[in-house]
């Protein structure tokens, strides 16, 4: 030390050496590990998205990157941020400590902050393949499938019948909820793909076999275009008409008539776009229902609005019969009652005797809908099926494999899922051109984000989403300690007096400066998000900070397997397991 | 210069003369004499060092391992129950080797309260690493105060200046002052052989096991018996400078003596006369004066004593179950020479109580007529108690 | 805190702490706090032994080991050594256990602060004689169970409130502090190091071994102990201005204490007792800090 001079150096008790000769690893019988896990949210989302990074990236303002996130698990942002029904906040872990994270808003802001700012996104390509895929039908399950097959390399060929692109986000949803422009920029993501949509151009059943020769495989995504029967008399009169055509004549430019009063029958999503549009047009909305308000399956924040707009509702009435007097329509209600519950809904019956009469100018059927034309249906019982949860493949002897997805063979009808049909679709092809049909369902299997059934394409792709431990974080995991409550961040929308005056878009914008906010609310469950909690609390400085992205290591030399830093991980991106010596 | 000064500020000058740089005080009856000089000292810039007036001698010794360790000189004075209450902090220092400096005024320890000479509080922490050097007058205690920090800084252990109560301490004596540049011919800076120093961090006095503890004592052993040879070479350098010499022993008319005192501190000077008169009398006797105490003189004594027909030690101080503790110290000196004189041990001025030359005087009649001693130690003088329980 | 203070390192791997100690969170916080121009006066506590043995340091600052209760005089003396030498920039640290603090240490430390000695002493608070066996100290709480005070003898006297000792010295410098709020931890032994005079840092540092919790406990044990007012968080300068930093949770006692096996014996009735006593004590406290008439 400093005594070199002396010659007879004093032997004394002064240290030497540092405690680093100790390995104290030895006293381990629990060893920590980095483990990020699953967020409930993403789950749960349909498409899978990896939620809790994307909220991570907007927290840190890499909004680009968020937005890239987002782009690989589903290619319509703009859409979704404005018309998904939103099950992830449906499974927030932040629910239980004081409210959901507003997702929903935070991936409109992302989109739009793409569109404000003309974003360009850097995504991973695979090198081009031999196959080429025939798409039919530019709706969300269609172009979504577009958009995978050429993420992994695939040339595709999409074919629209309408003059226009989009299926029912361009012709079904109203501008107030989704406009133009919005729509328009997801497309043109999925065109700068390298993805050819022609539209204009219906096919033929002849077509269709051509298409069956010429292409390696065939996405039927028509969707259900037409609507269902009431089967009540007096259902064929002219003042009897789809909501849905209602909708698309709006979205055509046209005005339909609808003055006096419209009765709506339907408790969906259309039935309320029908409703809330008729009341911006000048009309009178009567929406009739045959179950309760709570069994509505339309999102509660539209059920909400459309009362605030001037809706009326009426509850628990079915159609029985429609019959004209004069210039008006008589409409003959069956009163029903409520017997019991049926899968989380109310179970209704007639209420036997109780019919009554309502006068209107004309009526909306919003009941539901069904494919077009059966080809457009998946052969049941035919040889070579493949069912999916959310696609089917029916592979012949010989031609371009067909695959079935969207509204033809989702369960639940919406936007995210037909997105969700897309990607399986892509997954399913991909594995049987590479693979073969056996190597399908257990591939997919080893994409689902946590149990399932939603798919990961970064997983797919040999992404590092796929070391992520399938373990969904339960609120219980998370250490609540580092949390504050924070009200969530109040989405602005135009005053009920503005909004019936026109179709503008209702969501305002959010800042940066609220979105950043609203993120930084996210527990960003099961992942890390370099908040070195675990290198701050080890008492055996056995947490080494490293300059690459994974930002630190444990040393396991010196780790004791205290266990703190697992424990003091806010949100459970760490595990604790048995030492094997 | 010479100048008339009390033993206590004869201590105090050295330590000015040695640059001192930190001070650590307490008071305790007789000592402080010596702290309130010092303390003057540095207020009127006399002196460039800290005083840190702490709040007991515990801390006092507790400071200045710290200081030392630090790398300065440093400095404390106490007495009896402050000496006693330092006892744990004592070994510390020498385990620490650290060259602290001290001056202990022999004091008596309690209960009942007593402020006068004793040597049993100095004698009692015989074991603590320390060497002892015990002072007659004032003109020593100033030499040797100075030879301490020199010797302490050579073997890296520390030292104690003992000096009687009052009779020391409290007495007034020409000594010669000697110059600061006198003084700093003889006694160079101190030059720390190690330090705490965030350049080169290390821990002092950790945990240490049984597998290397006994050599680090065992050095502290080795640091002792070579401190033997640097007290000559300290006492021959000092000498050539100041024309003063003590040694570890002094003996006065041993060689031809028949019975010889062994005395320490102040006792020596009343033995001296004691000795003319019985001189003058033909009466063959000598004094061996005891200076150096730790490390013990062991040859020096069996030299000076080899020849002499008895020794009679003078102990103000005493070891409850075995002796006067000099006397101790002495036979386990001479036990191993063959035909080696009987160690007649006697307990004298214990708490202050005068050592007359009459009481000398009977000491040397008592040891001449006894053959050999009857007890370890004679306690002389006593008076007959009243109020016993 | 700024990542390179944060981001240093003066504590070795390779000492024997206990798993989750505590103290040996603390010790890496104040010295990331102070930096590499620190001498530590190291009295007997767990930390003479997590220091190392011959020939081992686990720190990279110089340590002087000293006898039990001179926390306060070595400090003393080192620092009028350095001053001596020219040195003013150092920081003299002494790093004590509540042992070495409130009871043998007590007269060493007063004696320090009274004469305003320039130095930092950081009392690690573990609330007992953990390194001879978790033995009861003054600072052991009211209610705890320790090797001294077993079955029906558990300490029924309240803690010893040094914090407030100390605020009676008029020192220019007292803070408490939690392993649990690093941020607010740093922060406090930086304005030490930049104060002059005696500074005095009362530093909650969970034992999970004398305390009978898991080793993974010891940061939430400690988060808790502050929610829940047992040890408020604050600050008071010469004696006379106090800050409370943190305003507490107000969390039921009862919560910390179910979680630690040195309180297992409570009943409701004595938490109840102990509820209204903290109750009491942080009132008392507000009131201190001007925030009560």
């Amino acid at each position: 030390m400093n005594e070199a001079k002396n010659p007879n150096p004093l032997f004394m008790p002064r240290t030497y050496l540092t405690t680093e000769s100790n390995k104290t690893g030895s006293w381990r019988f629990l060893r920590p590990r980095y483990d990020e896990k699953t967020s409930p949210c993403s789950a749960t989302c349909p498409a899978g998205e990896d939620i809790a990074r994307i909220e991570m990236l907007a927290t840190q303002g890499l909004f680009k990157e968020a937005w890239e996130t987002i782009l690989r698990e589903n290619p319509f942002p703009s859409v979704c941020g404005r018309v998904c029904f939103h099950p992830c906040e449906g499974q927030c872990n932040r629910r239980e400590f004081d409210t959901a994270v507003a997702i929903h808003s935070l991936e409109r802001f992302l989109a739009d902050t793409a569109i404000r700012y003309g974003i360009k996104p850097d995504l991973e390509k695979r090198s081009s393949q031999k196959q080429k895929i025939a798409v039919i039908g530019a709706g969300p399950a269609g172009l979504s499938a577009a958009w995978f097959l050429s993420m992994l390399g695939y040339a595709c060929h999409v074919f629209e019948a309408s003059a226009e692109v989009g299926g029912v986000l361009r012709w079904g949803i109203p501008l107030y909820r989704l406009p133009l422009n919005a729509l328009r920029h997801d497309i043109q993501q999925i065109e700068a793909r390298g993805v050819t949509i022609y539209t204009g151009k219906p096919v033929s059943p002849d077509a269709l076999e051509k298409m069956k020769k010429d292409y390696d495989a065939v996405f039927i995504g028509c969707g259900h275009g037409r609507g269902m029967s009431m089967k009540v008399p007096g259902e064929d009169l002219k003042e009897v008409s789809e909501g849905l055509d209602f909708l698309r004549k709006l979205r055509e430019g046209k005005t339909p008539p609808c003055r006096g009063v419209s009765a709506i029958i339907g408790g969906g999503n259309t039935a309320i776009d029908v409703a809330r549009s008729v009341v911006r047009l000048g009309g009178k909305a009567l929406l009739l229902y045959r179950r309760r308000r709570q069994d509505m399956p339309a999102l509660e924040l539209e059920v909400e609005m459309a009362l605030e707009e001037g809706v009326e509702l009426q509850e628990l009435v079915a159609p029985a019969a429609v019959a004209r007097e004069g210039d008006q329509v008589v409409l003959t209600l069956q009163e029903m009652k409520i017997a019991g519950e049926e899968g989380g809904r109310g179970r209704v019956v007639p209420d036997e005797g109780k019919t009554r009469k309502v006068r209107i100018d004309r009526i909306f059927k919003a009941i539901g809908a069904q494919a077009d034309e059966p080809r457009y249906q998946p052969p049941a019982g035919a040889s070579g099926l493949l069912s999916l949860s959310h696609t089917v493949l029916v592979r012949g002897n010989q031609g371009a494999v067909m695959v079935f997805g969207g509204d033809l063979t989702n369960e639940t009808k919406s936007v995210v899922h037909a997105v969700a049909s897309g990607k399986q679709a892509a997954m399913a092809l991909d594995t049987l051109f590479q693979e073969g049909i056996e190597a399908i369902v257990p591939k997919l299997e080893a994409c689902r984000v946590g149990e399932g059934p939603s798919l990961s394409m970064e997983n797919y792709m040999g992404g590092e989403r796929r070391l992520r431990n399938p373990h969904v974080v339960r609120y219980e995991e998370i250490n609540t300690d580092y949390f504050r409550f924070i009200p969530r961040v109040t989405q602005p929308r135009l005053l009920k007096e503005e909004r019936v005056q026109s179709f503008e878009e209702i969501d305002l914008k959010i800042s940066a400066h609220l979105a950043m906010k609203e993120s930084e609310r996210c527990f960003n469950c099961g992942l890390c998000n370099q908040c070195d909690n675990c290198f701050i609390y080890c008492p055996d400085t056995s947490v080494i900070r490293d300059q690459d992205h994974q930002g630190r290591h444990i040393n396991y030399d010196y780790c004791k397997g205290c266990g703190l830093c697992v424990v003091e991980c806010p949100r459970n991106a760490m595990s604790l397991g048995e030492e094997k010596s | 210069m010479k100048r008339v000064l009390e033993g206590s500020h004869a201590v105090a000058e050295a330590v000015r003369l040695a640059k001192v740089q930190v001070i650590s005080a307490y008071p305790i009856t007789p000592q402080t004499h010596i702290v309130e000089i010092l303390s003057e000292y540095c207020t009127k810039k006399m002196m460039n060092a800290k005083f840190l007036r702490v709040e007991s001698e515990h801390s006092c010794m507790a400071a200045l391992i710290g200081a030392q360790s630090v790398g300065v000189r440093s400095f404390t004075a106490t007495s009896g129950q402050g000496l006693a209450l330092m006892h744990e902090l004592l070994h510390w220092a020498s385990g620490a080797r650290l060259p602290i400096v001290m001056a202990e005024v022999n004091r008596a320890l309690a209960p009942g309260w007593n402020i006068w000479v004793d040597q049993t509080d100095s004698l009692a922490q015989r074991d603590t690493g320390w060497i002892q050097m015990y002072c007659e007058d004032g003109q020593e205690v100033l030499d040797s105060t100075l030879q301490a920090f020199r010797l302490a800084e050579a073997v890296n252990l520390p030292v104690m200046i003992v000096l009687d109560a009052f009779y020391l301490s409290h007495t007034y004596e020409p000594v010669d002052v000697p110059s600061q540049e006198e003084v700093d011919r003889f006694l160079p800076p101190f030059v720390p052989k190690f330090q705490l120093d965030t350049a080169h961090p290390c821990g002092f006095g950790p945990l240490v096991a049984p597998s290397d503890y006994m050599e680090m004592r065992y050095h502290i052993a080795m640091a002792m018996d070579e401190a033997l040879g640097r007290f000559d070479e300290v006492d021959a350098a000092f000498a050539a400078q100041f024309k003063r010499r003590y040694g570890q022993v002094e003996a006065i008319d041993c060689e031809d003596a028949d019975i010889i005192f062994i005395t320490t501190g102040t006792v020596t000077s009343t033995c001296r006369i004691v000795l003319q008169d019985l001189r003058a009398r033909g009466e063959k006797v000598g004094i061996l004066k005891l200076k150096l105490f730790r490390p013990f003189p062991s040859e020096k004594i069996r030299e000076k004593l080899k020849s002499a027909k008895k020794v009679a030690v003078v102990d103000r101080n005493f070891s409850f179950g075995a002796s006067g503790i000099f006397a101790q110290e002495v036979r386990a000196a001479l036990c191993n020479m063959p035909d080696h004189p009987p160690v007649f041990g006697y307990v004298a001025g214990i708490g202050g109580r005068d050592v007359t030359p009459e009481l000398l005087e009977a000491i040397y009649w008592q040891t001449k007529n006894s053959d050999v001693p009857q007890k370890e130690s004679v306690w002389m003088g006593l008076r007959e108690v009243k109020n016993a329980d | 805190m700024p990542t390179e203070i944060m981001d240093r390192e003066f504590v070795h791997s390779g000492h024997v702490g206990c798993p989750g100690c505590g103290a040996t969170i603390a010790m890496r916080f104040v010295l990331k706090a102070l930096g590499e121009k620190t001498i530590m006066v190291l009295p007997a506590c767990c930390w003479s032994v997590i220091a190392g043995p011959y020939p081992q340091s686990a720190l990279k600052i110089p340590v002087i080991h000293a006898a039990f209760e001179t926390g306060g005089a070595t400090a003393s003396g080192v620092r009028a050594a350095l001053d001596m030498k020219g040195d003013t920039e150092t920081t003299v640290l002494t790093w004590a256990g509540d042992g070495g603090t409130f009871d043998i240490g007590f007269q060493a430390l007063s004696g320090a602060v009274e004469r305003n000695e320039n130095f930092l002493y950081v009392c690690y608070d573990n609330e007992a004689y953990m390194n001879t066996g978790i033995q009861r100290s003054s600072s052991t709480p009211y209610g705890a169970w320790t090797t001294t005070t077993t079955g029906q003898d558990w300490k029924r006297l309240r803690k010893k409130n040094i914090v407030e000792v100390l605020v009676a010295h008029r020192i220019p410098y007292v803070a408490t502090a939690s392993i649990a709020f690093p941020d607010d931890l740093l922060r406090k032994a930086q304005k030490a190091k930049e104060t002059k005079g005696s500074k005095f840092l009362h530093i909650y540092a969970s034992c999970p071994t004398g305390w009978r919790i898991p080793s993974e406990m010891s940061v939430k044990i400690a988060r808790m102990a502050v929610q829940t007012n047992i040890f408020p968080l604050y600050e008071v300068e010469d004696g006379l201005r106090y800050t409370i930093n943190y305003k507490p949770k107000e969390y039921l006692v009862r919560e910390y204490f179910k979680l630690q096996g040195r309180f297992k014996h409570l009943t409701d009735q004595d938490l109840d007792q102990i509820q209204q006593m903290v109750n009491e004590d942080w009132e008392l406290l507000l009131r201190k800090a001007g925030k009560r008439a």
